[in-house]
């Protein structure tokens, strides 16, 4: 196998296993493939002249492959930087173009920072925001949505899928409620591509009934800074970048074409997404059959509930989050705390926390997501060292001579 | 599949603490170019987004310096984390400066950082990532006696030496801690920075206290302290010694021993605060012999080797002091130390650092009780 993330460790240990495919995924072997052709994906799709016609074709080709994909209109696809750009947009647009009565907006409490942080822009601006609960099961409060739904609700926002913890939330169900009151509908899919089997249902994205979903490229194997939104048709929209009428005046500023054609290359292989899936799956059970036979004191958050097949989001007590990252980071394997975060500065996950994890306990968490490339032997390493380290931490906390009582 | 657990190299792996200036980067360079495996982790301790952007190049707690101390480590092509340590940092280092100056202090916050982050934290940081030995970028050097035991001697450079932080270190790790620079003086390392193209080898030198910035501590303290407190420590200036009421004042933080300027009036002779007293808020004026004291008590005392009474140390008042000898004995609640000169301007909330030979043998905070 070509991975791309061999040798690319500041430690200059040449085996890195990267369990961390919720955040970002390495780019797909064949993306290495036709790099040299990639690289020649130049020219102004806005253009008449010859070179317009390579990038213009990649944008129309990807945009129709991403439709059946999805089962709707190449008119209902918009391309643009990435899933906080759609999610935003999204919000705003429905803020904007709002009938006067309708005011109130719908948002799960576990949703993105790009949704989250949008709708407390709009609480600004005189939305009222009712953010929906979740429990430590993953699953969301439906009662709450029903009795906040009413004729003033303009938008109901709920992922397909957390990415902390993989909870699958029913989203066709809260659609139809969104629906009967009359307010629009958004799921931010961005854990949907590559991750769920989406084909088993013959109308594919069209049995959720969604006004709006948001994708992103760079966490199906291909580059980032493209995001994709599905939009229905005569829904509310407002671009957020206004420009040269890119994307059918929806979205302004030259096409990111050289990611769009990364993804377009990439939507390829979902022909196969049953296996990965199915493999994932299989994978992800043993690694958590492994690691609560073998480490005391460990839980799976949301197990209870639907999940994604390849995330596993883990408490391990007595044992601190961030130290329990970097000794895996050391011994060369990529997991993470929670969300990846800018600063690269881990805080209690606010997910975790909102799904009623104590702060110690989402202190002492740890994400693993698992992708196309993972193998049964990563795992099992992986396990052996988790183990390892678990008793390490473990020891130190008991017998360490820690003054930090003294102070906190 | 090769093994991943294998450590690279017999040396030791050494974990050191990189705040994004040129000592600390100098430190981890070298430690690299002795053959130690290094990795590197920057405390993220105040929440930099309410620091003014301006004081980035001198102050220790911007996102830039952060930016600084991973760019050195991908330089030397070493791993780095940035740890979380606010809450610590609030609760250890800013709180009980705060808490100082409202109750007529003047607080030494660098020993709090030592204390409680940088060799308590940092400490079970090395332990759970596996190191043998934690390094910082201060100016101080750890030799070894004939009975082979590790000990923390003053730095070459006696004008950045500071040791004077570090005397609530506990003795049991010293032989876990590597100051790679302490031999060396400051332009020397400034010059070790440049060979090696370090980003950060011409940043300008850290002074003063990192969280507080450019703004000066008056200004921390009114930002972070609700007002109806701060109102509350308004009080009297008066002559010392005969309680002549001078004037009013704004508040007992503003002031600290031996302040000669800023006293908020003009006056035919030069006068300094005396003395501050918490129970009254009043701030006590007048003449500079009134400064000097030969005695000097304190508690909550720390030592590194033992101490033997009656016998004669060099001790450091604050930071800056050249130091002076002094005998100790040992009093109710912690020891005395009788200076054979005397002493301008002791000021409570500081430390009474004791060396013998160079040598850190420890301390305690200075008190009036």
């Amino acid at each position: 196998m070509n991975d791309p993330l061999q040798n690319q460790s500041l430690t200059s240990r040449n085996v890195r296993i990267y369990l961390d495919h919720n955040a970002t995924t390495p780019p797909a072997p064949v993306l290495a493939a036709r790099w040299s052709e990639l690289l020649f994906v130049t020219g102004n799709p806005s253009s008449i002249h010859n070179e317009s016609r390579m990038p213009k074709a990649w944008l129309r080709e990807t945009r129709q492959k991403f439709a059946n994909y999805l089962n709707c209109s190449p008119l209902e696809i918009i391309f643009n930087s990435g899933a906080s750009e759609g999610n935003s947009s999204i919000l705003k647009s429905a803020w904007q173009l709002r009938n006067q009565n309708r005011n109130e907006i719908i948002v799960s409490q576990v949703e993105h920072p790009s949704v989250i942080k949008t709708a407390e822009h709009l609480q600004a601006q005189g939305a009222i925001v009712h953010w929906v609960p979740v429990d430590r099961a993953g699953l969301i409060d439906l009662d709450f949505i029903k009795n906040k739904l009413s004729e003033k609700t303009l938008l109901v926002s709920v992922m397909f899928a957390n990415n902390e913890t993989g909870s699958i939330f029913p989203i066709k169900e809260i659609a139809a409620l969104a629906h009967q009151a009359g307010a629009l509908m958004h799921a931010d899919c961005v854990q949907l591509l590559g991750k769920y089997n989406l084909e088993q249902h013959p109308e594919k994205l069209k049995i959720f009934d969604l006004d709006y979903a948001t994708f992103s490229a760079h966490k199906f194997y291909a580059l980032a800074g493209t995001g994709v939104v599905f939009i229905k048709k005569n829904s509310p929209w407002v671009p957020l970048v206004h420009g040269g009428g890119q994307e059918r005046g929806r979205r302004g500023g030259t096409e990111n074409v050289l990611g769009i054609a990364s993804l377009g290359i990439v939507l390829d292989e979902l022909k196969a997404a049953k296996v990965h899936v199915d493999e994932m799956l299989r994978l992800r059970n043993l690694l958590e059959s492994s690691i609560l036979a073998r480490i005391d004191g460990c839980t799976i958050t949301a197990a209870e509930g639907a999940r994604l097949a390849n995330t596993s989001s883990l408490v391990m007590t007595n044992v601190d989050g961030e130290t329990l990252l970097m000794s895996l980071d050391l011994k060369g394997f990529s997991v993470s705390t929670g969300a990846a975060c800018s600063s690269g500065n881990p805080e209690p996950s606010p997910v975790l926390l909102a799904m009623g994890l104590s702060r110690i306990e989402a202190q002492s968490s740890l994400r693993i997501s698992l992708g196309w490339q993972t193998t049964e032997e990563q795992i099992i390493l992986f396990v052996n060292t988790l183990v390892e380290v678990v008793a390490k931490l473990r020891e130190i906390n008991l017998t360490g001579k820690d003054l930090t009582h003294a102070v906190s | 599949m090769p093994s991943l657990n294998e450590k690279k190299n017999s040396k030791g792996r050494v974990l050191v603490a990189m705040s994004g200036g040129v000592d600390s980067s100098v430190a981890a360079a070298l430690l690299v170019e002795q053959g130690y495996e290094v990795i590197g982790a920057t405390m993220q301790v105040w929440d930099y987004t309410s620091c003014d952007i301006t004081e980035g190049s001198g102050t220790c707690c911007s996102s830039l310096d952060v930016d600084d101390a991973r760019s050195v480590a991908d330089k030397l092509n070493i791993p780095f984390y940035v740890l979380n340590c606010e809450a610590k940092f609030k609760a250890s280092v800013i709180d009980p400066f705060i808490k100082a100056y409202l109750n007529a202090q003047t607080p030494l916050p660098c020993v709090n950082c030592n204390t409680y982050l940088k060799f308590d934290h940092l400490i079970k940081k090395m332990k759970e990532l596996d190191c043998d030995y934690l390094s910082t970028g201060h100016y101080a050097q750890i030799v070894t006696n004939e009975k082979g035991q590790a000990q923390i001697k003053t730095s070459t450079d006696d004008w950045k030496d500071q040791t004077y932080f570090l005397f609530t270190i506990d003795p049991e790790i010293v032989p876990k801690l590597l100051f790679p620079i302490g031999h060396l003086k400051k332009p020397q390392v400034r010059e070790i920075a440049e060979a090696k193209g370090l980003v950060v080898a011409k940043k300008k030198d850290s002074t003063g206290i990192c969280f507080v910035g450019a703004k000066g501590y008056e200004q921390f303290i009114k930002e972070n302290v609700a007002a109806d407190i701060l109102a509350s420590k308004k009080g009297q200036i008066k002559r010392f010694p005969s309680g002549e009421v001078m004037g009013a004042h704004e508040g007992i933080h503003l002031y600290t021993i031996g302040q000669g300027k800023g006293l908020g009036m003009t006056y035919h002779e030069k006068l300094f605060v005396i003395s501050i007293k918490a129970e009254d808020n009043s701030v006590w004026v007048g003449e500079e012999k009134y400064l000097l004291k030969d005695e000097v008590n304190i508690i909550e005392p720390q030592w590194l080797t033992e101490i033997e009474e009656g016998a004669e140390y060099q001790v450091k008042i604050r930071y800056q002091h050249q130091g002076s000898a002094a005998v100790i004995s040992k009093t109710e609640n912690g020891y005395k130390l009788k200076f054979k000169e005397a002493q301008r301007a002791v000021t409570p909330g500081q430390a009474a650092v004791l060396y013998k030979n160079q040598q850190l043998v420890g301390g305690g905070w200075i008190t009036l009780n």
